[in-house]
């Protein structure tokens, strides 16, 4: 039987999701082992395959149209979508910029701050996405299993990852449950 | 008493249990945020549901009344959704950012329920609307974003501590928790006694000295008392590495139930003195650091030397065991003619001598406050010396409880008080007000008059008067109403500096020499103008101050969370505090000093401070 | 026919979100490459109203690759704004929690981020060109490279409780002691570590040695170098003072870094969520710099620690003691800082307060404003506070790392692209060339921009009519 494939991509997150995925240190190999690892943004494929994944994880939260679109793309491109990490699952830390308007937060970035020259102004090229409000993913498209944490412990990660690679779907409580 | 059922266990509680009470009575878990086993039941998170048989709909455990042959289910499959229904509501309804909130992972009573019902997630997203964070106050944050409308605080504020300074405004989805109408905590009526911390079960009320500086779990506890002032409450002191983290009350401590003050909770945090960590003598006009032995043997050659004598006082802050080694050196060994203590007596020497003349204590214990249906201050800024005690009338007032309050200054309670009246407490007072009262005194006799367990306080309005006719006018008449007298003394240690006679006024008679045991007190602007006229000081303290600048020799000590010792309340009661935290080293006991002194001089003293507290009759019975 | 633009996104084996577009001539030659940053979180805004004494939680969330390096600086910055300066063990034990964060970020950057590209090639097959395929290729090197970064995250883990995110720091200080015993399980993984960061030194060079003409072409940029350095100008990462120097090496400025307002700014484009700092004195553009490995070994006259300073001796002999220039020579310069932080390790550990107990100072004189500075492994990190006295934050400004190089990046993509672009074919190889001079920088976007992002990767070329000409796309 094919190993089962799974890609990743991160959004509005700080990639400390995919770093605690690293600190499951030389159980890569055994991971590596059991499944096909595809486009994630520590490899060089760019996007989930076309042809579809068994598994789409999704670190960070949709704060702009460019992860509106991966979201979209990955939850079209794999049958089982998993949110990773707080900021896929409830929003997370950038999720405080809600708080304030889009307008206040790129003026203060780009025009007030000390630093910023004389001539700060906001970036309008059409070349960059759009920041929207902050939101979960679970608030773009269907998600199917959620791995809280900031970041989720690589002892969850472990778990959950070769459940999934062993085709399983994992079931988080008590040691493996926290959203610190 | 009822019998019932709970998850097909037979249950026999008492009459007026609720079901919660009842379940933890058979060791069966019920999840509850808003309840706490301090505070009366609210009902208000919904987390303690139960199925009972016979009822349409799922009933709060916490406010069920328990009834006879009930039939309850905590646990079926439509509380387990019920619940985690609620926990989602509550989580989309305000703004909870785990990641950085102090006490997430592991402190925090919304995140670990949640955890309990196996939530990896919350199915409706907070609108994250902001709410308000309060930063005006010293001590600890609001911040209203992690706020769960439990009103815990609210309870404590004003059920255990009487405060009535927290409240809510508006209703549904605008509720609030607000301080007096809206105040910046900071600007409020709070009095900083931090049980609505200590009741918070999430991050919303954050204490900022221990902020991110470990978590429950990562932090040792010692179970000790308190010894700012003579009330002796229990608390829990948290430690990590030798540091000090934070000050709880121990809700277990039947004196004080588990409430603090401000200075029990909050002031050790801000203690700012710096710190003497060697024995030190005065050399070339310089205070040089030298060893325990030369440091010593200069006082002992100073004593020997002394012309006029030598003058002894000790901070009655010290533990029992030091005082009575205090006691026998100076005042049994070296007969010094002025051995006595910092507060010279001013809260306990008259009623000490009355006790004696009549051969038998008059004053009461806490438990009669805490009957009290109705309370007469005399005298006496509790809210300045003696706080806690003024919690257990204060959260009654409401309830039937009569405040009256007799100062010839404005008192801070005058503003709970349902009678306030402007006079000096003087034998002409009582005389008045047991036979002749008008005006507001007879209100005040009527009062207490119809009171059944009326209480008297009094302090140093009546104590530090020169005479003692005011204290036995007053005894008189509280023996004439048949009132519980109380008299909340002076510091840790005062009615056991009382009891070793360490009472006497400062007044020195050519003494060249003044040994002053300070310990960790931070001397009064008074004893430092007393002290001026003090040829020569010696000092065992733990820190500096205007009179270790100037002292001949000093002998470091500990502070009081790095000693343990005997402590008598102002009631009687004898507890041991206990070290929470190592002392620096090369810095010793105030009992070990004064030992190592008595070695010094050749003295021998006995450790027979218990038995000497009942040597003499005290005005309250010594358990 | 030529194309009028092509796009490359995102950007991979690099922290954050980047896409990378290239404006061809009429004549088929590159007229300009552009790196564009390509989102943005707002830490500067959304932090206003959150109490100082939190930034060292609220922080470290911009990145997950340095949190540390967050987790510290705002540390601190809440010391300068509290008046609290923290004892010398706090000190000492905030400095070893940032050595080993550089340690594990450089060593995961050289193995497992830019390795593929040395040691598998920059034209190998996308498919294995990662971590994944070196652990097919050189199993024994993957695993060594592991413990390494292992080894760094435990140093973290052993201090804060975790490698991701730890609690440590908090103004005035830190929140935990180190034990003997903690001490003895970070000392038993020097050796490897060290010799871990030997073999990737002797992998580079060989590889230097077998691309010298690539490393002679490949983005050789002009610049000032700008990074932390001790009184004497020898590397530093955790205090010291900021030097610049020119690209001759001569300094140009020695500064505390609290002033760092008085000499650099920020410039803003309209095509990237990142801005551009610059040396004021010198105006934008001609005032560039670079920072980050490459930058602080040039800003600085040696190493205190002895294997780092004997490679110093090597770094310089490359372009005869003046400053390195030539892009891909940032990770030699990576390699030889993270042998210095695995000896400071060493000189940290052996320090005598490095068991006290003295590790807070509690007492505070509010200030109402404070600056953190330290190196962060890609380069300079700034955090700049204004606090009212209650300790609400009023506002907060943030100069990132990787931002101070985003002159470098973008003229490093568009020299790179102009140098192997020379036709209408484009090979995937190509793309990663353009890649690669990203990458070199190690940068950290989610850092910079205080943002992150990724986006689907296909090139397009299309002529001067909008036809498209030839479509690559990767995945």
């Amino acid at each position: 039987m094919a190993k089962p494939k799974i890609a990743s991509d991160w959004m509005a997150g700080c990639a400390g999701c995919h770093m605690s995925l690293l600190d499951i240190d030389e159980r890569i190999i055994k991971i590596a082992e059991l499944a096909d690892i595809r486009a994630t943004p520590i490899t060089d494929l760019k996007e989930p395959d076309e042809s579809g994944v068994d598994v789409g994880i999704l670190e960070g939260g949709v704060n702009n149209t460019s992860n509106e679109e991966v979201a979209h793309r990955m939850r079209k491109r794999c049958k089982l979508l998993v949110a990773f990490g707080d900021c896929a699952v409830f929003g997370g830390v950038p999720a405080l910029r809600n708080f304030f308007t889009l307008e206040e937060s790129l003026r203060r970035a780009y025009v007030e701050t000390e630093s910023t020259d004389a001539e700060g102004k906001i970036p309008q090229d059409p070349e960059l996405c759009k920041p929207t409000r902050v939101r979960a993913p679970q608030d773009v498209v269907p998600v199917d299993l959620f791995v809280p944490g900031c970041p989720p412990d690589p002892e969850v990660i472990y778990y959950v990852l070769s459940e999934l690679a062993q085709g399983r779907k994992p079931v988080l409580e008590g040691d493996k449950l926290h959203w610190h | 008493m009822i019998q019932l059922t709970i998850d097909g266990q037979i249950i026999q509680v008492e009459e007026g249990s609720t079901v919660l009470q009842a379940a933890r009575a058979a060791n069966i878990h019920i999840p509850t945020l808003c309840d706490h086993p301090e505070l009366t039941p609210y009902g208000g998170c919904r987390l303690c549901l139960v199925e009972v048989d016979g009822f349409r709909t799922p009933q709060a455990s916490c406010t069920l009344p328990a009834s006879s042959n009930m039939v309850v289910h905590t646990n079926t499959t439509k509380l387990q959704e019920a619940r985690k229904f609620i926990l989602t509501l509550i989580f989309s309804e305000r703004n909870h950012f785990c990641p950085f909130c102090q006490v997430s992972g592991g402190d925090c009573e919304l995140q670990n329920a949640a955890y309990d019902e196996g939530m990896a997630n919350w199915p409706i997203s907070p609108t994250y609307n902001p709410y308000p964070v309060d930063a005006s106050h010293p001590y600890f944050i609001l911040d209203n974003n992690r706020c769960i409308l439990c009103r815990r605080c609210v309870r404590a504020c004003s059920d255990l501590v009487g405060n009535h300074t927290l409240g809510m405004e508006e209703r549904g989805a605008r509720t609030m928790v607000i301080a007096d109408f809206g105040l910046p905590l900071g600007s409020s009526t709070c009095i900083s006694c931090g049980a609505c911390v200590q009741v918070c079960p999430t991050g919303a009320l954050i204490d900022r000295w221990s902020a991110y500086r470990g978590h429950v779990h990562e932090s040792d506890v010692t179970e000790t008392i308190c010894i700012g002032c003579s009330l002796g409450c229990g608390i829990q002191v948290r430690t990590r590495d030798n540091q000090l983290l934070r000050i709880d009350g121990n809700w277990q401590t039947e004196a004080n139930e588990g409430l603090l003050c401000e200075t029990g909770r909050f002031q050790p945090m801000v203690e700012n003195r710096q710190r003497i960590t060697s024995p030190m003598i005065r050399k070339h006009d310089q205070l040089t650091p030298v060893t325990w032995e030369e440091a010593l043997q200069e006082i002992a050659h100073l004593f020997n030397a002394a012309p006029g004598g030598i003058a002894a006082l000790a901070s009655t802050r010290l533990p029992a065991e030091a005082l009575y080694a205090f006691q026998q050196i100076f005042a049994e060994k070296l007969h010094s003619e002025l051995v006595t203590s910092t507060e010279e007596g001013k809260t306990t020497a008259h009623a000490a001598a009355l006790a004696r003349q009549i051969a038998t204590p008059f004053e009461a214990r806490l438990d009669a406050l805490k009957q009290a249906d109705c309370v007469l201050l005399i005298g006496t800024d509790l809210r300045a010396s003696h706080e806690v005690a003024s919690f257990f009338f204060k959260r009654k007032l409401l309830l039937g409880t009569r405040l009256i309050v007799i100062d010839p200054t404005p008192n801070p309670l005058n503003e709970f008080a349902h009678l306030v009246i402007k006079a000096t407490a003087n034998s002409d007072l009582f005389q008045t007000l047991q036979t002749s009262p008008t005006g507001d005194l007879a209100t005040a006799a009527q009062i207490l008059a119809q009171a059944s367990h009326p209480v008297i306080i009094y302090g140093e309005g009546i104590t530090a008067q020169p005479s003692a006719n005011a204290l036995q006018a007053l005894v008189q008449y509280a023996h004439h109403i048949k009132a519980s007298l109380m008299n909340l003394k002076g510091q840790a240690n005062s009615l056991a500096a009382s009891q070793y006679g360490l009472e006497k006024p400062f007044v020195l008679k050519g003494q060249s020499i003044t040994y002053l045991a300070l310990g960790d007190e931070q001397p009064t602007q008074h004893l430092i103008q007393q002290l001026e006229a003090a040829p020569t000081l010696i000092i065992q303290a733990s820190h500096a101050s205007a009179l270790t600048a100037r002292a001949q020799v000093v002998l470091p000590v500990t502070s009081w969370l790095e000693q343990e010792g005997a402590y008598i309340s102002f009631d009687g009661r004898v507890q041991q505090a206990k070290a929470a935290l190592p002392a620096p080293t090369n810095v010793r006991t105030n009992l070990a000093v004064l030992q190592a002194l008595a070695n010094c001089l050749n003295l021998t003293i006995e450790n027979t401070w218990k038995e000497k507290l009942n040597q003499s009759t005290p005005a309250v019975q010594i358990a | 026919m030529v194309a009028q633009k092509i796009t490359i996104e995102p950007v991979t084996r690099i922290e954050g979100h980047a896409k990378i577009t290239i404006r061809m001539n009429e004549n088929g030659t590159v007229n300009h490459a552009y790196l564009h940053i390509n989102e943005f979180r707002g830490f500067e805004k959304f932090c206003e109203g959150r109490l100082v004494f939190e930034m060292p939680q609220i922080t470290p969330r911009i990145c997950g690759i340095c949190p540390v390096s967050h987790h510290l600086a705002a540390a601190k910055a809440a010391d300068a704004v509290y008046g609290c300066p923290p004892p010398r063990p706090a000190t000492l034990l905030r400095d070893l929690m940032h050595m080993g964060q550089v340690i594990q970020s450089h060593g995961m950057h050289f193995f497992e981020l830019a390795g593929p590209d040395l040691l598998l090639g920059f034209d190998a097959d996308p498919a294995v060109r990662n971590v994944i395929g070196m652990i097919a290729a050189n199993p024994e090197l993957t695993i060594k490279a592991v413990e390494l970064r292992k080894w760094g995250q435990e140093i973290i883990s052993i201090l804060g409780t975790r490698r991701i995110h730890p609690r440590f720091a908090v103004p005035g200080g830190v929140n935990k002691t180190l034990t003997a015993a903690e001490r003895d399980t970070i000392l038993s993984g020097l050796q490897a570590s060290i010799a871990t960061i030997q073999t990737g030194l002797q992998i580079f060079k060989q590889w230097a040695e077998q691309h010298s003409e690539d490393i002679a072409k490949f983005a050789v940029l002009t610049s000032g170098y700008f990074g932390l350095v001790t009184e004497q100008n020898g590397l530093e990462l955790y205090d010291g003072q900021i030097r610049l120097v020119n690209s001759q090496g001569a300094q140009l400025e020695k500064f505390p870094g609290e002033h760092y307002l008085d000499y650099i700014a920020e410039h803003v484009e309209d095509w990237s969520y990142l801005k551009f700092p610059y040396y004021k004195k010198m105006g934008w553009p001609n005032g560039v710099y670079r920072v980050g490995p490459l930058g602080r070994l040039n800003a600085s006259s040696h190493i205190d620690t002895p294997l780092a300073n004997a490679e110093l001796q090597n770094w310089r002999a490359i372009n005869n003691g003046k400053p390195v220039e030539n892009t891909l020579y940032y990770h030699y310069a990576r390699l030889i800082e993270t042998l210095f932080a695995t000896e400071r390790v060493s000189v940290l550990l052996d320090d005598p307060d490095i068991l006290s107990t003295d590790i807070i100072n509690t007492h505070h004189e509010f200030k109402g404003e404070g600056v953190g500075v330290l190196e962060a492994p890609r380069g300079t990190l700034f955090h700049h506070y204004w606090a009212k006295p209650n300790g609400q934050l009023e506002r907060v400004n943030l100069i990132v790392a990787t931002g101070h190089n985003n002159w470098a990046m973008s003229e490093a993509v568009d020299s790179v692209a102009k140098t192997y672009i020379t036709g209408p074919q484009i090979t995937e190889g190509l793309l990663n060339r353009v890649e690669a001079a990203v990458r070199a920088h190690d940068p950290c976007l989610s850092c910079s921009t205080h943002a992150i992002g990724q986006m689907p990767m296909q090139v397009e070329m299309f002529d001067a009519h909008g036809n498209l000409l030839q479509r690559v796309e990767r995945g």
